[in-house]
């Protein structure tokens, strides 16, 4: 096998999914080419059909998936056509997938060494006590440390990035020529998703496979990948190499995904000058607002520039220990003060475990401090009761990240916005619904979706519903927590122009509470970086991007995929 | 696992305090009088009503009735029955009986019904599973007696298989039919626990993964399917216990066994309450000691909690 | 770069109009709006199990309140003579020991057997739903009096607590009557009944409490009771109706169960549990069998459909079946 003759080839692949009424159809009309040695990336959004595709490949597909029509070429051979016991021992051997969810694609009963030794039994590389070196061998490999107390441990005692190595361990046991990898780091922090990516490229180097890789994230594809295969709905649309692709998009979608992509996005100047443009508009209408305030003795709040002000919040967590009448101690968060200035966006960025959340609950005062306070326009909020702090309530609203949990799903969309109006006894029926109308225009979703329900709309568009809600009750301070992670990418710029189109109009202060750094630039003008519940740096954005000073933040900031890609309009 | 194992263990103190107080308070309290009852219809004997009465410790306080009804039941003293014979002794005597019909139907009802419901779970939604859950469905439907009359009647009276009642001689042979019987309300449910645990197990991500591993069909579906689906069966077990005991009441006293179940039986077709009082709160005893045992098990079985 | 020459991975742009653009994150404003009930129903109504048990639950309906609408024969009507006597026009089923009609006292054995069921479930769906979600939604000291109360009553089978009570019941009562019986078997399963449905609204009301609506819910203001009774109750009541469905037909054949041991309902009464119970001593002989019978698959059929609307309940409600 030379390097001229293709490992893997698909020809006019179509995947269909049966359901009660119809053929749904996942994959049209798909070509795709894999070279021996070749990193090849499929990108694209959710229900582009790119993990179809990959599982199609190895008969894997959940369901009532089936393919239709096409080929599957393989070292030269059909696996449409392959039997039932030759696809057995294909995978793993010939192919290995290495899946998307490390929580759940390990099995919690058995150990992992066992999990690893299967792969080598099953296809006679090796057995028993030969095995198991093997196994400790092979998670070695797999960049997991201390490789022989592990291997005799459960998932439940791993952490995610350990999980994923291990998957890859057993997705390279038995030396396949091509590995699948589905999105293999989404779910990891961004520091140990580059950990992992790189190991897998050493990986790659030495041992000599071929990797398709599926990914939601252009900028993490076009860095790893040299061939690139964009999908929108089930097609390919554009297909090339990655840095061409990159520089030069063709199709509509692809220019779409190139725009978006907040790894790329972040690098544009233009993205930083609208920031500016946003953040002027913003803090001019806002002192507009403080002047009101100020004046009249009714509304919450003295008028200041400072709208929230944190000092030293702490937040301890008692955890059951080892024994049960000895709780540990967390430290969540750790003497952590910041200021929000009226009009301006403060971005909280870490990796799981940070604190940042907790921040974010305790300056909503969903969650008391341990020690510290939070003050909301000089006025401290740790004290307040019953009808003051119904009137604090209305300045300071929420927006969460997963929009699957966020929206009552017994609630209509009417229901849901018109409650912050009808708990705090706002204007009669009438007035309400006119108010309702007016919010659902400012998200841009029009106005029958009053009548439907959560289940019926998109992630996205829930998300406009929940903006539309936070807005209710014209608050000042909207908290938004994660608010754009869980959405596509083209989704996820829409939300972010709009929330940013809301700040200029309104005069609204947000603290946007987020992992991805890259999203930051776009949206924050101060930054506050977390480790562990400690405040790392904090800078104001543009700052933090040419000149970090932290080693943390470089690292952080080297992590965001894709960022040392030279674009067009970039510096 | 020692949090989980001390927590559970601590649990069980109070729930047998509170259990045994229910049980007392359940028959002292009612309105009426508890001596006068025993007797039913018969004519009373007033001297006869003050002896029970001191028997029964009745002139005392009700906390102090209860502690001493708690003092009797921890060393195994429960009064006289009708008969005369301690109580006790003559529970003693039958226990032995009861837990060879118990354990036959639990092997019996566990067998088919891990069985039948891992093949239908696997096969959601053919024929096979179909007819199982119907089955199923039929067999809770019913209640308990009536099969062990159609039972007694079809294997033992028209087609002669069996013996149509056990008397004296509790060999294997003879309990089986009764066995079955006992079993087939906990083996319906068993079949649908464990028909609905493989389906879902079936659809999880880390099934996919075994398979793209390269394992063949039958090694997923033992080792990565069936041990997770059985855990939820075991736990199950734990709670079945308490129904089978209810069962054996029923079971052991058309089919005549000489258990515990059909002390309880004759017990409470001649009225006689202390006897019932005795005989349920050993059984009570008995499946606390057992639920603890099973959640214990439970505890060794899934990783997550012995290596928490 | 050599690479991009090779066959099968030339620059390729698919033409335009083979992949069509769309708006992103479009808005399908042409079907109807339909809520999470009005998808379950929808889906109900497609499933036979459903049907069929909709199908017999409405005739049930019917025979309870208008038996008389199948028959003329009082049930109590019983004529020593016709003892076991064969079917005959407008006796459908032939007579029982007594002398009784068969088919009436089938149809009108309905009631009791169902008063019990409807209403033990009543009371335990209600007790259970609040002890639950207090459990679940206060934690801390509400949670454990009401868990550890839960277990001490779940330690005691049911039947076994039924026996000890009705036991003494049917000793000192012997004349309880209609209402007196159900009440008595009533308080006896419910008694016992309702830790199994806290436990489950219990942990219902854990899962549901940590989704975002219920914080979003109380940034807005809502008290914690607002929320509990608004946010979380109808979000986390579903496992209940599931179970409840079902429980109601394992109560009404634990009825029959304590009917036979003598203790369940008075013999005064017309049942299907006593029915069956007074004819099981038939089965020793084999003969007249359907005198045992028919109130016996009446009962079947009853508890099979309760069972299988609990089903069909659980298909429809199915949170996986939920998001889009």
């Amino acid at each position: 096998m030379n390097n001229q003759t293709p490992l893997l080839e698909i020809k006019d692949l179509n995947v269909a999914f049966s359901t009660e009424k119809a053929v749904i159809p996942a994959v049209r009309d798909a070509n795709l080419t894999v070279y021996p040695g070749q990193t090849v990336a499929i990108v694209g959004e959710s229900g582009s059909g790119k993990s179809t595709t990959a599982h199609a490949i190895i008969d894997l597909l959940p369901g009532t998936g089936k393919i239709t029509s096409g080929q599957i070429l393989f070292e030269g051979k059909d696996l449409i056509q392959a039997s039932k016991d030759e696809m057995v021992d294909l995978r793993g051997a010939s192919i290995g997938l290495v899946p998307q969810d490390p929580m759940s694609n390990l099995n919690p009963l058995w150990k992992i060494g066992f999990q690893i030794k299967e792969v080598l039994q099953a296809h006679d590389v090796c057995h028993g006590k030969e095995a198991d070196a093997r196994v400790v061998e092979l998670l070695q490999e797999a960049g997991l440390p201390d490789a022989e107390k592990r291997a005799k441990q459960y998932p439940h005692e791993f952490s995610g990035g350990m999980r994923q190595r291990a998957l890859i361990a057993i997705g390279l046991a038995a030396r396949p020529k091509l590995l699948i990898a589905d999105e293999p780091t989404s779910a990891l922090d961004v520091t140990v998703q580059k950990q992992i990516l790189d190991h897998m490229d050493h990986l790659t180097d030495s041992l000599g496979f071929a990797i398709l890789l599926i990914t939601h994230d252009l900028g993490l594809a076009s860095e790893r990948a040299d061939h690139l295969v964009v999908m929108y709905k089930g097609q390919i649309v554009e297909s090339g190499p990655a840095l061409e692709i990159l520089q030069d998009p063709q199709h509509p979608y692809t220019q779409r995904l190139v725009a978006s992509a907040p790894s790329l996005a972040s690098q544009r100047l233009s993205s930083v000058q609208a920031r500016a443009e946003v953040r002027e508009k913003a803090v001019q209408t806002a002192e507009e607002v403080a002047a009101e305030v100020a004046e009249s003795s009714e509304n919450f709040g003295k008028g200041t520039d400072t709208i929230v002000s944190a000092k030293n919040l702490t937040k301890v967590f008692k955890l059951p220990g080892d024994r049960p009448w000895s709780p540990t101690d967390f430290v969540a968060v750790d003497n952590v003060s910041f200021d929000l200035k009226r009009g301006t966006t403060m971005a909280i960025v870490g990796e799981s475990g940070s604190g940042k959340s907790t921040v974010a609950r305790m300056v909503l005062k969903l969650l008391d401090p341990t020690e510290g306070d939070v003050e909301f326009d000089g006025v401290d909020i740790s004290s307040l009761k019953r009808k003051d702090l119904l009137k604090f309530r209305r300045e300071m609203q929420p927006i969460f990240q997963n929009p699957y949990a966020s929206l009552d799903p017994t609630y209509s969309i009417y229901r849901s916005i018109v409650e912050p109006l009808a708990t705090h006894g706002i204007g009669n029926d009438d007035e309400r619904e006119a108010k309702v109308r007016d919010l659902l225009d400012k998200v841009s979703l029009p106005s029958s979706v009053m009548r439907r329900f959560p289940n019926e709309l998109s992630g996205g568009q829930r998300q406009r519903v929940a903006i539309a809600r936070a807005l209710a009750l014209d608050p000042a301070v909207v908290i938004c927590d994660e608010a754009v992670s869980a959405l596509d990418v083209l989704v996820q710029a829409q939300i972010l122009e709009l929330l940013n189109d809301l700040q200029a109009e309104l005069g609204l202060s947000y603290l946007f509470i987020t992992h991805d750094l890259a999203v930051v630039r776009q949206i924050a003008d101060n930054v506050l970086v977390m480790q562990d519940g400690k405040v790392v740096e904090a800078a104001a954005v543009t700052e933090v991007f040419t000149n970090p000073r932290e080693e943390y933040t470089r690292k952080l900031l080297d992590a965001i995929p894709g960022a040392s890609i030279p674009l067009a309009g970039t510096r | 696992m020692w949090w989980y194992v001390g927590k559970r263990l601590l649990q069980t103190i109070p729930v047998i305090l509170g259990a045994t107080l229910l049980i007392y308070a359940m028959v002292f309290l009612m309105p009426g009088d508890p001596i006068k009852a025993l007797f039913g219809d018969k004519p009373v004997n007033e001297t006869a009503v003050q002896q029970l009465r001191e028997q029964y410790n009745l002139n005392d306080p009700f906390l102090l009735q209860w502690l001493k009804f708690l003092q009797g039941a921890v060393t195994g003293d429960f009064g006289q029955s009708y008969t005369g014979r301690p109580v006790s002794e003559v529970v003693a005597n039958a226990f032995p009986v009861t837990i060879k019909l118990a354990v036959m139907a639990l092997i019996i009802e566990m067998l088919l019904g891990v069985t039948a419901g891992t093949i239908a779970g696997m096969r959601k939604g053919k024929l096979f599973d179909s007819t199982m859950l119907v089955t199923s469905l039929l067999v809770i439907a019913v209640p308990i007696f009536v099969f062990a009359f159609m039972a007694q009647l079809v294997f033992g009276v028209k087609l002669n298989w069996v013996s149509p009642t056990v008397g004296g001689d509790a060999s294997f042979q003879r309990l089986i039919l009764p066995a079955i019987v006992l079993g087939l309300v906990s083996f319906a449910y068993i079949l649908r626990l464990t028909r609905t645990s493989v389906a879902e197990n079936l659809a999880l991500d880390h099934v996919r993964t075994a398979r793209a591993k390269g394992l063949s069909d039958g090694r997923v579906t033992r080792v990565h399917v069936l041990r997770n689906s059985l855990i939820p069966v075991v736990t199950f077990l734990g709670a079945d216990l308490g129904g089978l005991m209810a069962g054996a009441v029923v079971t052991e006293g058309i089919f005549n066994i000489p258990g515990v179940g059909n002390l309880a039986f004759q017990a409470v077709q001649r009225g006689e309450t202390p006897t019932v009082v005795a005989v349920i709160t050993i059984l009570v005893l008995v499946y606390v000691a057992t639920s603890l045992i099973v959640d214990l098990i439970y505890a060794l079985l899934d990783p997550r909690i012995r290596y928490a | 770069m050599p690479e991009n020459t090779r066959p099968g991975q030339q620059r390729y742009v698919a033409p335009l109009e083979e992949t069509p653009l769309q708006e992103v994150d479009q808005l399908d404003t042409s079907a109807p709006p339909t809520s999470l009930w009005k998808d379950a129903w929808r889906q109900l109504r497609r499933n036979p199990m459903f049907i069929a048990s909709a199908i017999l639950l409405t005739f049930l309906v019917i025979v309870i309140a208008f038996p008389g609408f199948f028959t003329d024969e009082p049930p109590r009507k019983c004529v020593l003579a016709r003892s076991y006597g064969p079917a005959e026009s407008g006796h459908l089923f032939g007579f029982d020991r007594q002398g009784c009609d068969v088919f009436s006292r089938t149809l009108y054995g309905a009631r009791a057997s169902v008063a019990v069921g409807v209403i033990t479930t009543s009371l335990i769906v209600l007790i259970g739903t609040i002890a639950g979600a207090f459990a679940g939604f206060y934690g801390k000291l509400v949670d454990t009096v009401i868990s550890r109360t839960a277990d001490i009553f779940f330690a005691i089978p049911l039947l076994l607590a039924a026996i000890v009570i009705l036991q003494v019941v049917t000793n000192r009562f012997p004349d309880r009557g209609f209402w007196g019986g159900v009440s008595a078997v009533v308080g006896a399963l419910a008694l016992f009944g309702w830790p199994q449905i806290t436990r489950i609204m219990r942990g219902s009301v854990l899962e549901v409490k940590n989704l975002e609506f219920v914080d979003a819910a109380r940034a807005i203001g809502a008290t914690p009771r607002r929320n509990l009774f608004r946010h979380i109750i109808p979000n986390a009541i579903a496992p209940v109706i599931v179970t409840a469905t079902v429980s109601l037909g394992i109560i009404i054949v634990a009825e029959a169960t304590l009917s036979f041991l003598g203790i369940g309902l008075p013999k005064s009464v017309v049942s299907w549990g006593n029915d069956i119970s007074a004819a099981t001593i038939l089965v020793r002989s084999g003969d007249h069998i359907q005198v045992m019978l028919i109130p016996a698959v009446a009962l079947m059929l009853t508890v099979l459909s309760f069972i299988l609307l609990g089903d069909a309940v659980k298909d429809a409600l199915d949170p996986k079946a939920r998001k889009r």
